[in-house]
């Protein structure tokens, strides 16, 4: 027996609307799903779990047909599908009165429901979102029925507003995989027992590191579950460390170089750090012509003692001005007008 | 705080060298280049230490300038001083591989280490930054009587608030504006950039909109359609209608049938009777002729309807024809319309959830927050200064303007636009139409001034250097007898023999230093 557990694959998102790199990425996440059922094709699956939002707001008609058509392309894999809270059932939704294939499964309603597949002794467990929002533990109370043979269950959830859940617990009440969707971050919860799939490609900015799917089959009789990396590029974070005799030439050649091992193709979001010299323009917006690049944080500091200065300058405008912010817990924007007006004040002192 | 004695072991060219001053008026004589410099560097480094700058800028800072070129390990000295009623010894090695720095309280005679305790209270609180602004008083820099006016009234108004005469508010406050306009800027194009991915939005919800609006329209003439045929529920059935008109003809093309049968039948009767009963041929013809007139007539109408009942078959196949098909592209609208109403929902939600991640602050947007922030408390801060010290300052500063000019200038005023005049009793005089002298006695007065003000804690000497050389002798005797009425210690330091000249013809008291 061998499985394959999506989640979050959000088709028709629109990525990082805006940057020149959107539509392409709109496509990609359509992309890369056919990939994985063309994948499917060339070596078949028994069953494919998608635990919620493979759409990404309610899908239309012909989305609908799209996805089915696919599906009837992999006869010999069943297929277990749920709608998420991106694509909850409402009140007239397609998903209502679509005629699936006869390979999918579709949970209809909120009601959690066992479907014991037709070829294995695999029960699958599940149900759809009919609300955006859910807040009651609707899983928390599953326990798989009495029978022979695997028992998964379909989940999609886990914050204090999209069915919170005790993951332990629902393990522990017998299910022996709990395929989970709805954190976009790939993560196993339980070693080959309960795992949160990740979005199938990143779906924004905040989705950095490796996407994919998870798979899993049967080893003498018992269950093996590996993550597959599969989206077809990644958001990664730059950290550029600046010194004091770091120039805007010298950033830049970091930026070109870290571009080069980490991969040209991947969208960066790039945050500067360390002490700069004082006396340094940084242009962080030049950094995006080098690549993908969605934002660049400056964080980085003119290397200033505060501490020295305030002493020194003690009983003068500029000594007032360091103690006024030093004392307290600075939020972001204190932080940063302490360092503007402190440099301001230094730069253009007689 | 009174500097009792120095020995210098090893500063710049200086070696050996030990200095004992007065509590009053010192004067430091000595040709240029002679170590004047070298000694006030000596005594401030004493204080406030010898920190590196790093990097690049190290090469020439402080440290290097005055690192002793022979016997390099020791760099460094002792510095004798009262403050605040106590007796202190201070030594210091600068030398960073040997640093070392000891303070005796020689009254109680406890040993302190400066660098973890700090000078801060045994100085009276006085910052390096206010020795600075204080303690030593260099020469005005400016060559020509207009950079003499700004000077002066940078200084003024430097000091009223800010507390520090090398700080410049104006291109401070300049410095921030600008970065904050590059800011705004970067934040104008996003946000337009995000005005305008919310445009195509729109216009594509727009759009939408608008193949909704004809989809409506064409239900709606099918809806019309419907209604001239009779389809719409509760009306009467078309169909029933036109089967009942339909079941009427047939029934009259079968009654005429039926009746042409029948008259064929009588009049086939009538003869056969006629000629059985009657022999009157006329009367057997007459019945024939009826019966025959008869049938011909059934038989007309009979086809009349049978051909009106094909019509009316044929009528109600087209009828139902049409109907099937409205009904069915009616179906295929509905279901369009249906995805389209979809489509425009979720681009809808996508419009809003835009909206709601624009109303986010961008980075830029921070940005300018933190330099609204940073100039507001600028602003703030310099307020209270000026609330605090601003018009003390200026108080003071008249005060020992008019002393130093026996009366001649009463007071010293600013303008909001930071213009100084001084006022002679009866008019006040811009400061572009004083002597070069004058301002000199004005920046005299604003310093001493300061330095009262500043540190009020602890009374610090001051070190004026060289700061008499544009003073006649009147002037400059004048402002000796003011420094001697004072009581404070100052040291004057100078390359000229004229001050040493005037407190001998005086007669006012002074240690006289001399450097060679």
């Amino acid at each position: 027996m061998r499985f394959i557990h999506l989640a979050d694959v959000h088709l028709g998102a629109v990525p990082d609307r805006g940057c020149p790199w959107s539509s392409r990425r709109e496509e990609e996440i359509w992309e890369t799903f056919r990939r994985v059922i063309a994948g499917i094709r060339e070596n078949p699956v028994d069953l494919l779990f998608i635990a919620g939002d493979l759409f990404h707001r309610q899908p239309l008609l012909r989305e609908l047909k799209e996805v089915n058509y696919l599906f009837s392309t992999i006869p010999d894999t069943r297929i277990y599908l749920m709608a998420g809270n991106h694509d909850y059932i409402k009140a007239d939704s397609f998903y209502r009165d679509f005629q699936w294939e006869k390979n999918v499964t579709f949970f209809k309603n909120e009601q959690l429901t066992c479907v014991k597949d037709e070829k294995l002794d695999v029960y699958v467990y599940g149900l759809s979102y009919e609300h955006q929002e859910i807040e009651k533990p609707l899983y928390d109370a599953a326990r798989p029925v009495e029978g022979e043979g695997m028992h998964i269950l379909l989940a999609h959830g886990g914050d204090a507003t999209h069915i919170p859940m005790n993951i332990k617990g629902i393990a522990s009440a017998g299910f022996d995989y709990v395929a989970l969707g709805h954190i976009h971050k790939p993560q196993i919860l339980i070693r080959d027992g309960a795992a949160y799939a990740g979005a199938l490609e990143p779906i924004d900015r905040n989705d950095l590191g490796e996407h994919g799917y998870i798979e899993g089959h049967l080893e003498n009789g018992r269950l093996k579950t590996t993550f597959v990396p599969f989206a077809c590029r990644s958001y990664e974070q730059i950290l550029l460390m600046l010194r004091e005799d770091s120039t805007q030439a010298s950033l830049e050649d970091m930026l070109k170089a870290d571009l080069a091992t980490k991969g040209r193709m991947n969208i960066y979001r790039i945050v500067i750090r360390g002490n700069r010299a004082p006396e340094l323009l940084l242009l962080p917006e030049r950094l995006k012509s080098f690549g993908f690049v969605t934002e660049v944080l400056d964080e980085s500091r003119p290397a200033y003692d505060l501490e020295d200065l305030e002493k020194k300058y003690s009983g003068t405008l500029i000594g007032d001005y360091i103690s006024y912010f030093l004392h307290k817990d600075r939020n972001v924007i204190e932080e940063k007008a302490l360092y503007y007006g402190l440099q301001a004040l230094l730069e253009t002192s007689r | 705080m009174i500097i009792r004695q120095l020995n210098i072991k090893n500063f710049g060219k200086i070696h050996d060298k030990t200095l004992e001053f007065s509590p009053g008026i010192n004067v430091l004589y000595g040709e240029n280049e002679s170590g004047k410099t070298t000694i006030h560097t000596f005594i401030k480094s004493m204080f406030f230490g010898l920190t590196r700058m790093r990097g690049k800028a190290a090469r020439n800072d402080t440290y290097s300038t005055y690192e002793p070129w022979e016997n390099p390990g020791q760099y460094g000295g002792t510095i004798w001083f009262n403050s605040k009623g106590h007796n202190y010894r201070l030594s210091r090695n600068f030398q960073k591989d040997h640093a070392f720095s000891e303070l005796l309280n020689e009254d109680t005679k406890e040993l302190a280490d400066i660098d973890a305790v700090g000078l801060e209270k045994v100085l009276g609180n006085v910052s390096e930054a206010v020795y600075d602004n204080t303690v030593s008083v260099a020469q005005l820099k400016s060559v020509t009587g207009q950079d003499l006016v700004r000077e002066l009234q940078n200084y003024m108004a430097s000091y009223q608030g800010t507390g520090d005469s090398s700080i410049d508010l104006g291109r401070a406050m300049q410095m921030l504006k600008m970065s904050r306009k590059g800011y705004q800027v970067q934040a104008d194009k996003k946000q337009k950039e995000t005005e305008q991915e919310q445009q195509k939005l729109q216009v594509n919800m727009d759009y939408i909109a608008g193949e909704m609006n004809d989809l409506r329209e064409k239900i709606a003439q099918i809806d019309e359609k419907e209604g001239s045929l009779g389809m719409r529920p509760g009306e009467e059935n078309g169909a029933l209608l036109l089967d009942e008109k339909l079941a009427e003809t047939r029934k009259k093309r079968n009654g005429y049938a039926l009746g042409m049968l029948a008259s064929a039948a009588v009049g086939i009767i009538g003869l056969i009777t006629s000629a059985l009963a009657a022999n009157s041929i006329a009367v057997s013809l007459t019945a024939v002729a009826i019966a025959a007139g008869l049938v011909f007539f059934c038989g007309r109408q009979q086809m009349k309807y049978a051909r009106e009942f094909q019509k009316r078959v044929r009528m109600k196949n087209r009828w139902m024809s049409r109907q099937e098909k409205l009904k069915w592209s009616k179906e295929s609208l509905k279901q369009d319309y249906d995805e389209k109403e979809t489509d425009f929902r979720n681009l809808q939600e996508e419009y809003r959830e835009y909206e709601e991640n624009s109303y986010l602050p961008t980075l830029e947007e921070m940005e300018v927050q933190a330099l609204n922030l940073a100039m507001e408390t600028i602003e703030m801060l310099s307020e209270n200064i000026h609330h605090q010290v601003g018009r003390k300052l200026r108080t003071r500063t008249s005060q020992i303007l008019s002393e130093i000019t026996g009366g001649k200038y009463q007071e010293v005023l600013m303008d909001a636009a930071f213009h100084m005049t001084v006022n002679t009793g009866d008019r006040t005089i811009g400061l572009e139409r004083l002597s070069r002298g004058t301002m000199e006695q004005i920046y005299f007065s604003l310093r001493m001034a300061a330095g009262e003000l500043l540190c009020q804690e602890e009374s610090f000497p001051v070190i004026l250097d060289d700061v008499f050389g544009m003073y006649d002798e009147e002037r400059l005797a004048a402002v000796l007898k003011w420094m001697h009425k004072e009581n404070k210690q100052i040291i004057i330091s100078t390359c000229h023999k004229r001050e040493m000249e005037i407190l001998d013809r005086e007669g006012i008291p002074y240690q006289k230093l001399l450097l060679s």
